[in-house]
Parts: structure tokens; C-alpha cells; sequence
């Protein structure tokens, strides 16, 4: 292969694990969105958990790496299960400024809890896979990275598969559709949104556990991650989780095109001009809600 | 309240404030003072916003920043002093959040708070970026207070503090007479009406997007003006200011204050200027608390902490019976 | 708890104007100790209060006690603004050290100008700092284009490269690292191949190192801290580059090396102090800081032993507690400490002091070459 299509691929490929990344995070937050009704402002706090507790579990409980991920994972569920019955089965009915207002004091609840019982020393999560680089046609990769695209992307699919397969899946897009038909019906909207809180928190707190690897969290990460999380959500479309897979991926690989090519100064305002460009052309985002 | 009792109140309201660089000699003090009253001019823009309109609109802090940068630029290119500076910097704030609003306000929604939250990261992009311009992240240092020029008099000194708090709490009574004619107009009693229900407002042929653009237009380019007031007291100008915690604590402040009022969000300004510094000792907890205190207020007291608290002290035949004005 | 607190510095606060005579010297620190540079704000208070301890047991300067006030500046101007108008006006300090990045120095910078007290910096490397014309703030740091170009020149001969890659953040240091150490490290036969930049937001940096990659170096340069530099470091080794990296920053301290782990071998970082410094005052002053705060000294705690000492020894040769006459001494400073002899410049730059090449090996950053700074 030729040196500029050799880095051609390796930009592609960069892109694709971020993208990856960026879906999974997505899909959990298009997920509460589109179920709850509930802009999740903490949601890159859930990404910030999971990292950290499975740094803990990993290295201060001697927990092995395999165990302490999806370990870290259900710590994190419990908390969003809790957080649903105790503050957001309150908000069912809210105007969207109140659930927003939550949103916003729980993400600061949350880092400053983090940093009041963590510190603010950035943590990376270590991992049994061996670190030297692995090679195809001068594309390098490490058996993290592989490990994290196979994991998000399982993830992706079984989420897919959840909302598209299982029983709890239909309810919720019935209830993503319309809330009083559905209650009507005898579906219980409030196990719905637990669901529904529950596995966008998993689906956040997976990546964190996962990406952990490779790129250090510290408890102010969670602001970033969510940022980045709505873009991906309105280029793709709020609620629909294929806009969030779509989006994500796109996102990444056009980020990584985009500071392959150009000042890698203004990488992250490609996100914010494909904003711009889809609310000034299509509003609804890149797809309807499905 | 009745019409009488509130101008009197107002009135020894005034004076007191007046008297505050009398009674109180400590720098640091003042210093908070000053900091308050930028503040409370710049929440009150976003109470028009949020609390009369209800939108919730996540690009105030940047607002603030812009009118910051517009004063400061102007400043350090243009030798332009404060005084240029100030309206400037209120009309240019003014302006883009003109050409903004007509992008974003038909929208509703979560789309409409999502989207003021990337204009504001952008924004912060653009200032740490655009290197030649802003020197990014180097700042706009050296700003300055001005001097007032009285004809007759000559130019008097506004540095010292207790001078300086003169500037603000002048600017902070516009800024609060301004916003009261707002609200107890025709114009504010259609953003209530907007807030409340607004299928309804659109029947009678009041367009929910002009009136949302005349708060957001107005709110805006009030930050602009206490970014500027502030710019020029720290002397700073540097893309820190675009950072999510000022849009979190002018929140607090808007919300526990009690948005959809004047006075709420005004003295929540106070409180929460003053209530952090207090707490520097509690440093870690101060922002816990802080948070806790949001989540309880936002779904049990949305009428906020201070304003009612305020409202419950006073003889019953002085509280007001609506929310809506002030 | 909390209100008794509060009520406790509520009533402290009302009775300090109270304390007219100074019975102690009093010295204001702004530093982040919250924040995201927290653990390295957190270091350099803990450095200065061990060191003003051990002062004051020694009976304290012209007689009198130190006392120390502290203030988090959290690396955000307007707080450091805030925690120095504080300091001046409550607490009538009368020197200031702080606030760590150069954006905050440089706010805090005018609030000591306005009050007209004394204020070194340890730390802030902006170049434009003391460009200002501020007759009271001092820096006991070389910034990064005198860095480059003490050290330039030793690079291609020290780590055996030609051509040479900037990965440095996109701040005004990352800025005058990629403008400045060019020209000395060409003169001595080097090339710059490729200049890639990073956001402080930033975690994640596959697109630019493919890109630097992509110019086919022998050495990287990186202007980054803690957190980036490792994650950096693990993700260029992740990505097969086997160069030598070369890093301005925190590329020596523990918290790298711990966080960087395997990826940290063989790095190079230039510093202003590292802790494998061979000299009878860093000697005394490393076994201290391993018994007393458990670990090893970082650049942080050497740049908060160097602004301490120059602060306390100024006012040692004013003699008196005035910061006036702190300040002419400050100017006058002929400092023999940690790192070598300090004087100012008529910028209050200091120069003269060493500067040091640390190779990691094992986990240890060893000095394998040291430069003078050179007068501006």
C-alpha cells in the first residue's frame, strides 16, 4: 500500500474506534432522551463512573480486568436505579426546564463527589492485554483497541436487539411514541423509564470502563464526554438510536479525517459546524426519530 | 405591594446600597460587592429568558464572555475606554444573539438548550483559536477602568474601589429599571402569557418567536454590558470565561433566586457571590451543596429560596399575589 | 457541621481587621487546590508549608514568625482574582507567590500591581508575564524559549536525532515551544519535520500522532502534563512509534510515571528540577520530602522551594516586613539554592540557574545533561 493511503487507513481506523466510542455513549443518552423525555446532562458522569470504578476494582480490589468491567458497570445501573426512584420518577409529567435544571445539579453532584472522594489525579485503567503494537499493511492498532471496538460494538448490537427484540424493547417504543396510549394499554411507564435510565447509564458507564484503558478519567472528564454526546445526538437525530450509531461513527471518522488533514487546532469545531449546518438544513437531525 | 409602599421601598433600597462604600471600608468587601453587582446585572438578563419566557437557554455565560472580549478587544486594539466600550459591547452581544435567536428560537424543546450549549462551546473555540485576534489563551490583559470626565471638575479617578461601585451600582439600577418597564408592560405580561400557554398566545396573533427574541435579544446584550463592567474591574480577559461553571452559577443564582421575578434573581446574585467566597474552607462541599440545594429547589420549590423566604418576612399586605411581576 | 463552620469563619473573618500590629510575617499563597491541576497545586502548598515550617522552627525571619495564608485560585483567573484581593486587603499579606498557570498569574498579576505588593511566580512560563512592565511581579522560572534555547542545541547530539517532530498543546506554551526551540536545534543540525497541535480538552490523540507519524521522525518534542503526557505516551507507542520522545511539562514526576506506566521508559524531559539533582541542598531537601510528605519531589515542589526561599530571603535583606522594600530587595536577589544561583533581570526574569535533561529509565529520571540559563 502506498504511504498516503497507508495513512489514509490509519486515520479511518482511528476514527472508527472513537466512533465507536461516541455511539455507544450516544445511544444511552438518545435512549433517556427519547423514552424520558429527559435532556441527561450528567450522562458523561456515568462515563466518568464507570471509568473510575473499574480503575478501583481493578487495581485497589486486585478484581480481575474481565470481572471489574461489567462489576463496575452494575455499580453504575444501581446508582441510576436509584437516582430514577428517587428524584426522576418524580419528574415524569415535568416541564422540560425542571428535568434539565436535575440534570444539570446532578452532573455537578456527581463530579464534585468524585473529586471529594477520588481526588483529582487522572486514573488509567490497566489491563492485561500485552502493549506492543500490532501491524497490518503499516496500520497499527493494539489489542486494547480491537478489544474495545468488539466491545462497543457487541454493545451497539445488543442494544440494538433490546430495543428491537425483547419485550421491555417494544414497551419502551411504544412509550418513545406515545406515553398515554401506552399507559393505556397496561404497559407500566414507570419500570419503562427505569429501563430505559438504566441501560443509557450502562451503555455511558461501559464506555468509560472500556475506553479507560487508553485515555486516563479524572472526575472532570464527564463534561467533555457529554458535550460530545449531544452533538452526536442532534446530528443524528434526538431519540433515534440509529442516528446515534450513525452519528457517532461519522463524528469520529470525520473528526479523525478532518485533524488528519487540516489545523488540528479546530477538530473539535467539525462537530459543532455539522450542528450548525444540520439545524440550518435539517432540523430534525440526520434521522427521524425511529 | 401597594404602588406607594413599593417606591418608598425602592427608594431606601437605593439609598442604602448607596451607602454601602460608606459603612463598609474593607477592600475585600467592596471588592465582593462589585463582583454582585456585575452579576445581578447579568442575571437579571437571564431571568427575561428563562424565568419570564421560560426558555432555558444555556448561552448566557457566553454572552457574558463575548461582551467581555468585545470590550476588551476594543480596548487593547483600539484604545477604546470603557465607556465606548460598555454599549458596545452590549450592542455587539445584542447583535449575535439577534442572528443566533433567528436560527434557534423557532426551535423548542431540548433541541433549543442543546444548541445554546454548542454555540457557547463554539464560541470558546473561537476565542481560544483565533490566536491572532484574541491571543487565545494568553488573554487580554491590562485592561482598565477609565476615568469620568466632568466638565468643570476634570477627570476623576474610578479605580479605587469604592469609586467603582459607584459605576456598577449605577449600571446594576438601569439595568433593573429597564427590565422592570420590560416586564410590567404589554411586553412582559405577552412572555408570560408565552411561558404559561402558549398554543394560546400563538391563536391571538402573538408570535412566541418575536417575543422570545425581544428577551433574548435584551437578556443578551445585558451580559454583554456586566462582561464588560467586569472585564475591565479584573483587568483579564481569557476564555476561561466561556467555561460551563459561570453558566452553572448564574443558574443558581437565576433559580434559587427565584426566576420569573426581579428581585429574586437580583439578590440571589448577592448570595451567591457572597456565599462561596464564605465557604472557602469548605471547598469541596461548597459545589456539593450548592448542587443538592439545585435538585431540591428545582422539584419541590420552584419558586425558589430566596424570593419567597423574602416575601414570607414581609407584612402580609405587601406581597404580591402573581409571580409575574415584580 | 456546616453551620458551625460558617458561623466559626464568619466571626474569624469579623475579627481579623482587629489584628493591627503584625506580629507575623505574612505570606499569600494562591494555588489550584481544587481544580484540574489540583495534585501539583496541592504539592507545591505542601513544599512551601514544610519549608516555612522548618523556617519557623529556626526562629523565623527578622524575628518574627511566618505565617502562611493559603488560597485556592483552582488555575481559574477570576478566582485567583478573587483569593488575592483577599489575601491583600483582608489579610494584609505582604508578599504573594502563585497562581500556577500562566493565565492566572497573569490576572493576579494586576491585582498585586493595584495593591502594590510583591509577587513571585514559581511556575507560570508565559512569556509575555513579564513582559508587561509590572513593577511588582517577579519570575523564578525560565520560560520555554529560554528552555530552548539552553537546550536546543544538546538535543540532536543528546538523544541521536535529526529529525524532529512538536506535539505540543495549543496554548501560548505549547505555541513558543513549537516557535522557539526550532532555531537552536537547527543550528546544531536538526530538522523540524512536522507541528501538530492538542486541546486542553483533549484525551484522545490518534489523529495527530498519525500525522506526526506520517513525517517519518527520529525524536518527538511535547509540551503536555500529567494527565496528557501519558495518555500521549501510551497512545503513540500504542501506534507504533518507537522515537524517542522529548517532553516540556510533567514528564518526570511520579504521578507520570505511575499513570504513563511501561509507555514512560526511555522518555526525556526538560526540567527545572527533577529530584535525582546532585547537590547538598537537594540532597537535604529529598530525603526531607520522602519523610515528611511520603513521596518524591516534583518540578512543582523545586519551583516552590525556589519561590519561597527568594521571597524569604528578600525580606531577610529588607529588613522589615514592608513590601516596598521587599520588592527593591526582591530586585536585587544573588540566590544560591536548589538549582543554582538566581538572579533577576531588569524584567525581574530570573536566569542563571541549571536546567536539567532527565533520561527515564526504570521508572527513575536520571540527569544525563544540564545547561545554564543564559541572561535575556
Amino acid at each position: 500500500m502506498s504511504a498516503s493511503a497507508t495513512i489514509l487507513a490509519q486515520h479511518l481506523l482511528n476514527g472508527v474506534l472513537i466512533g465507536c466510542a461516541y455511539a455507544l455513549i450516544a445511544m444511552g443518552l438518545t435512549m433517556i432522551f427519547g423514552v424520558m423525555n429527559i435532556a441527561n446532562f450528567a450522562h458523561g458522569e456515568f462515563y466518568m463512573l464507570g471509568g473510575f470504578l473499574a480503575f478501583y476494582l481493578v487495581s485497589l480490589m486486585g478484581l480481575g480486568y474481565f470481572l471489574a468491567l461489567p462489576a463496575a458497570v452494575a455499580l453504575v445501573v444501581a446508582l441510576a436505579i436509584v437516582l430514577q426512584h428517587g428524584i426522576f420518577r418524580r419528574l415524569r409529567d415535568a416541564p422540560m426546564m425542571t428535568t434539565t435544571l436535575v440534570t444539570i445539579g446532578l452532573s455537578l453532584f456527581l463530579e464534585h463527589v468524585a473529586l471529594l472522594m477520588w481526588g483529582p489525579q487522572p486514573q488509567s485503567i490497566p489491563t492485561p492485554f500485552p502493549t506492543t503494537p500490532l501491524s497490518f499493511l503499516g496500520i497499527y492498532t493494539t489489542p486494547l483497541y480491537l478489544f474495545c471496538m468488539a466491545v462497543t460494538a457487541a454493545l451497539i448490537v445488543a442494544g440494538h436487539l433490546v430495543i428491537r427484540k425483547t419485550k421491555m424493547g417494544k414497551a419502551m417504543r411504544a412509550t418513545f411514541q406515545n406515553k398515554e396510549a401506552s399507559a393505556l394499554v397496561g404497559i407500566r411507564i414507570d419500570r419503562v423509564y427505569m429501563y430505559a435510565f438504566a441501560f443509557g447509564a450502562a451503555l455511558a458507564a461501559a464506555a468509560g470502563a472500556v475506553l479507560g484503558g487508553f485515555i486516563p478519567v479524572e472526575p472532570t472528564t464527564g463534561g467533555v464526554v457529554t458535550l460530545k454526546a449531544f452533538v452526536v445526538v442532534i446530528l443524528g437525530g434526538m431519540g433515534s438510536f440509529v442516528g446515534a450509531i450513525v452519528g457517532g461513527l461519522v463524528l469520529g471518522i470525520a473528526e479523525a479525517l478532518g485533524a488528519g488533514y487540516m489545523p488540528t487546532g479546530w477538530k473539535d469545531a467539525i462537530g459543532f459546524f455539522a450542528v450548525v449546518l444540520v439545524l440550518l438544513f435539517r432540523p430534525e437531525g440526520l434521522f427521524r426519530r425511529a | 405591594m401597594p404602588e406607594t409602599g413599593r417606591r418608598l421601598a425602592a427608594a431606601a433600597a437605593v439609598l442604602v446600597l448607596a451607602a454601602v462604600p460608606l459603612a463598609v471600608r474593607d477592600e475585600y468587601y467592596l471588592h465582593l460587592c462589585i463582583v454582585a453587582g456585575v452579576f445581578v446585572i447579568a442575571v437579571l438578563g437571564l431571568d427575561l429568558i428563562v424565568g419570564y419566557v421560560g426558555q432555558l437557554s444555556l448561552a448566557h455565560a457566553a454572552f457574558f464572555a463575548l461582551g467581555a472580549y468585545t470590550s476588551g478587544l476594543l480596548f487593547v486594539r483600539a484604545k477604546w475606554s470603557m465607556w465606548l466600550g460598555l454599549p458596545a459591547a452590549a450592542i455587539a452581544t445584542g447583535l449575535i444573539a439577534f442572528v443566533l435567536g433567528s436560527v434557534i428560537l423557532r426551535t423548542r424543546g431540548h433541541r433549543f438548550i442543546i444548541i445554546t450549549v454548542v454555540f457557547a462551546e463554539l464560541m470558546k473555540l473561537v476565542a481560544t483559536n483565533w490566536i491572532d485576534m484574541t491571543r487565545g489563551f494568553m488573554g487580554l490583559p491590562g485592561l482598565q477602568i477609565p476615568a469620568l470626565y466632568v466638565p468643570g471638575i476634570g477627570a476623576i479617578d474610578l479605580a479605587a474601589k469604592g469609586r467603582f461601585y459607584y459605576v456598577v451600582l449605577a449600571a446594576a439600577i438601569v439595568a433593573f429599571v429597564v427590565c422592570r418597564s420590560i416586564v410590567r408592560s404589554s411586553i412582559g405580561r405577552k412572555f408570560i402569557l408565552i411561558r404559561e400557554n402558549e398554543p394560546l398566545a400563538e391563536s391571538l396573533g402573538i408570535s412566541a418567536f418575536r417575543y422570545a427574541m425581544i428577551a433574548f435579544v435584551v437578556g443578551a446584550a445585558l451580559a454583554g454590558a456586566a462582561g464588560s463592567l467586569y472585564a475591565h474591574y479584573v483587568g483579564f480577559v481569557s476564555p476561561d470565561l466561556f467555561n460551563f461553571s459561570y453558566v452553572t452559577i448564574m443558574l443558581i443564582m437565576v433559580i434559587l433566586g427565584g426566576k420569573g421575578t426581579l428581585v429574586g434573581p437580583a439578590l440571589g446574585a448577592v448570595i451567591f457571590t457572597f456565599l462561596p467566597e464564605l465557604l472557602r474552607e469548605a471547598s469541596h462541599w461548597r459545589m456539593i451543596i450548592f448542587a443538592t440545594i439545585l435538585i431540591v429547589a428545582t422539584l419541590f420549590m420552584p419558586r425558589g429560596i430566596v424570593f419567597p423566604l423574602v416575601e414570607h418576612l414581609l407584612p402580609a399586605r405587601w406581597r404580591t399575589r402573581d409571580a409575574g411581576a415584580a | 457541621m456546616q453551620a458551625l463552620k460558617l458561623f466559626a469563619a464568619a466571626a474569624l473573618l469579623a475579627l481579623a481587621p482587629l489584628a493591627v500590629a503584625q506580629e507575623t510575617v505574612r505570606i499569600g499563597v494562591v494555588q489550584p487546590t481544587t481544580g484540574p491541576v489540583a495534585y501539583d497545586g496541592n504539592i507545591y502548598v505542601n513544599t512551601v508549608k514544610m519549608i516555612v515550617d522548618d523556617m519557623n522552627a529556626k526562629g523565623g525571619v527578622l524575628g518574627k514568625k511566618i505565617e502562611l495564608l493559603v488560597e485556592d485560585g483552582a488555575c481559574n483567573p477570576a478566582q485567583s482574582v478573587n483569593a488575592a484581593e483577599k489575601l491583600v486587603t483582608r489579610d494584609k499579606v505582604v508578599a504573594l507567590l502563585g497562581a500556577f498557570c500562566s493565565t492566572s498569574t497573569a490576572a493576579m498579576m494586576e491585582v498585586a500591581k493595584k495593591h502594590k505588593v510583591p509577587h513571585i511566580t514559581g511556575i507560570s512560563t508565559a512569556a509575555q508575564l513579564t513582559e508587561q512592565g509590572n513593577p511588582y511581579f517577579f519570575r523564578a522560572v525560565a520560560t520555554t524559549p529560554m528552555l530552548g534555547n539552553a537546550f536546543g542545541g544538546v538535543l540532536p547530539a543528546a538523544v541521536k536525532a535529526k529529525r524532529f517532530a512538536f506535539l505540543v498543546l495549543n496554548d501560548d506554551w505549547g505555541r513558543s515551544m513549537a516557535a522557539s526551540y526550532p532555531k537552536s536545534i537547527e543550528n546544531a543540525g536538526g530538522q523540524i519535520v512536522a507541528t501538530e497541535f492538542f486541546q486542553q480538552s483533549d484525551l484522545q490523540f490518534l489523529s495527530q500522532i498519525t500525522k506526526v507519524k506520517a513525517a517519518n521522525p527520529d525524536a518527538i518534542v511535547l509540551a503536555a502534563n500529567t494527565q496528557q503526557a501519558a495518555a500521549l505516551s501510551k497512545q503513540i507507542r500504542d501506534l507504533g512509534v518507537t522515537v524517542p520522545l522529548i517532553g516540556e511539562g510533567s514528564w518526570t514526576s511520579d504521578s507520570y510515571l505511575k499513570l504513563a506506566g511501561p509507555a514512560s521508559d526511555g522518555v526525556y524531559g526538560l526540567v527545572e528540577y527533577v529530584y535525582t539533582i546532585k547537590n547538598p541542598i537537594n540532597d537535604t531537601f529529598v530525603k526531607e520530602f520522602q519523610a515528611k510528605l511520603k513521596e518524591n519531589p516534583t518540578k512543582f515542589a523545586g519551583a516552590a522551594h525556589n519561590a519561597i526561599h527568594i521571597m524569604v530571603d528578600a525580606i531577610k535583606r529588607a529588613g522589615a516586613a514592608d513590601p516596598e522594600k521587599i520588592r527593591v530587595a526582591l530586585e536585587k536577589t544573588d540566590y544560591n539554592g536548589l538549582v543554582g544561583n538566581i538572579k533577576f533581570d531588569d524584567k525581574h526574569q530570573a536566569y542563571g540557574q541549571t536546567v536539567y535533561l532527565a533520561h527515564v529509565k526504570g521508572g527513575v529520571p536520571e540527569v544525563v545533561a544540564t545547561a545554564k540559563i543564559a541572561k535575556p
